[in-house]
């Protein structure tokens, strides 16, 4: 006899169907309250404090592997990345000759004109803590968050080109919202022309949007942050148009693109530090007075 | 009644198990899994849940559902709510044919759970497309097939500690 066939005798508790009521008008309320009005951003921030050892005591044998997958490297593969190595910094380090000199003559030129100069920052290193298992959205999550100064907005960058953006910054870890996500934007110009154009994440990959049908744009050309939104700072690489459709009858072209950065397989990632000064946002034109009126008699009286 | 599964005498299971079973399910959420295997590994907590509301109702009811479904709410990081309405929807699917379901064959109960794990994962979807999420095809509708392939693993597994052992 298995136990679970046993009748209930005793009737305790709600009926089912009440309990499913509950459940349900509970779980619209939350998943409202969360995606429309942000009203469980504490209760997230204060979980993902407590989640936080248990993610790393998870991550640990993961890491240990890795740990021990590394130790055990051959010696020509470590000689062969080591050439490498050497190779790409003597062709990096004659190109930040090359940047230093020019660097020098545009704070030159800045200072020549008045204008104010942005300094150079390292960024925060972040290492990937896991990726968010929920597959309708694309984001990371990292291991700095309050405690490294974060803040939401910053843009993320690997070694390739742009990842990411910040978008929620919690006390030990932050979210980083990728490229790709749906309605995530970029604001590019095209490295061979300087059409400036929005690069639009649609989940799962990117593509320009609103370019008109004759504009000059062709698969191989390279898209770089233009910075002109104050956030990305600009010649990031961010991605390449692999494709460039231009249907008869419509007035848009689709543009297809590749990401440069490897956006959802990087472990390391560099958070930017914020744009120097921008210069302030133009004040908003006056409103017209009229719908105040009777609020300002009701202060008077 | 099914003849092909032998009614054995069983333990009583312990309330402490039950746990057990769900703190490994939500460690195999946390763990950082390579980018592809979201898109066929089965919902083992989800699983889990149909398991236990099929064979030991009085523990795990509807409440418990939407318990286990917030907390998978948290761990993977999706909307509050999502994961709660789901299992809430299924456990109270369960529970109105739980007699039945319990005298079905593994392969019959494999069926039932396919479904019902179909139908968390429509749910989910269904949320997520009405406030405003990009539909992420097809293969979304994988894993609830792999899980009802794993069922009758699973089953044997968790009878395990529960048998007596014969001599």
């Amino acid at each position: 006899m298995n136990f679970a066939n046993t009748p209930r005798f005793s009737n305790q508790g709600l009926r089912p169907g009440s309990q499913l009521l509950l459940c349900t008008l509970a779980s619209l309320a939350l998943l409202i309250g969360d995606s429309q009005f942000g009203l469980m951003d504490r209760t997230r921030d204060a979980l993902s404090v407590v989640l936080y050892p248990i993610q790393r005591a998870v991550n640990m044998p993961m890491a240990a592997a890795a740990h021990i997958g590394e130790f055990f490297i051959t010696q020509t593969a470590l000689k062969q990345e080591n050439a490498e190595l050497r190779s790409r910094e003597l062709a990096q380090s004659a190109r930040l000759a090359r940047l230093t000199s020019l660097e020098q003559e545009v704070q030159q030129l800045k200072a020549l004109n008045g204008l104010r100069t942005g300094s150079l920052q390292a960024g925060q290193l972040g290492e990937v803590l896991y990726t968010a298992r929920d597959p309708f959205s694309y984001k990371i999550i990292i291991d700095k968050g309050l405690d490294a100064k974060l803040a939401a907005g910053l843009p993320v960058v690997d070694e390739r080109g742009l990842v990411g953006q910040i978008t929620r910054v919690q006390p030990l870890t932050a979210e980083v919202t990728l490229i790709i996500d749906k309605n995530q934007m970029v604001p590019v110009v095209n490295q061979r022309t300087g059409q400036r154009s929005l690069l639009y994440g649609y989940g799962g990959g990117v593509e320009v949007r609103y370019l008109p049908a004759a504009a000059d744009i062709q698969p191989g050309d390279l898209l770089v942050t233009s910075g002109i939104d104050g956030l990305y700072s600009e010649g990031i690489p961010v991605a390449r148009v692999t494709r460039v459709d231009r249907p008869a009858g419509a007035s848009f072209a689709r543009v297809l693109c590749q990401s440069i950065a490897g956006v959802q397989s990087s472990r390391y990632v560099l958070v930017l530090p914020p744009r120097a000064a921008m210069p302030p946002r133009p004040e908003p034109a006056p409103q017209p007075a009229k719908p105040k009126k009777k609020k300002d008699t009701e202060d008077e009286g | 009644m099914s003849y092909d599964r032998p009614q054995e005498l069983l333990k009583p299971v312990k309330r402490r198990f039950i746990t057990l079973t769900f703190a490994l399910a939500l460690m195999m959420e946390l763990l950082p899994l390579p980018v592809g295997s979201t898109r066929w590994l089965p919902d083992f907590v989800g699983l889990l849940i149909l398991y236990w509301a099929i064979n030991q109702p009085r523990r795990i009811g509807i409440g418990m559902g939407f318990l286990i479904g917030l907390i998978v709410d948290v761990s993977t990081n999706s909307l509050f709510g999502q994961h709660a309405l789901a299992y809430s929807v299924t456990t109270y699917l369960v529970m109105l044919r739980q007699r039945q379901l319990i005298m079905f064959n593994l392969g019959q109960q494999a069926l039932v759970v396919l479904t019902l794990m179909l139908a968390n994962q429509l749910i989910m979807a269904l949320v997520r497309l009405a406030l405003g999420s990009a539909f992420v095809g097809t293969s979304y509708f994988l894993p609830p097939l792999m899980g009802a392939l794993l069922w009758p693993l699973l089953t044997k597994l968790l009878l395990l500690p529960y048998r007596h052992h014969t001599l």
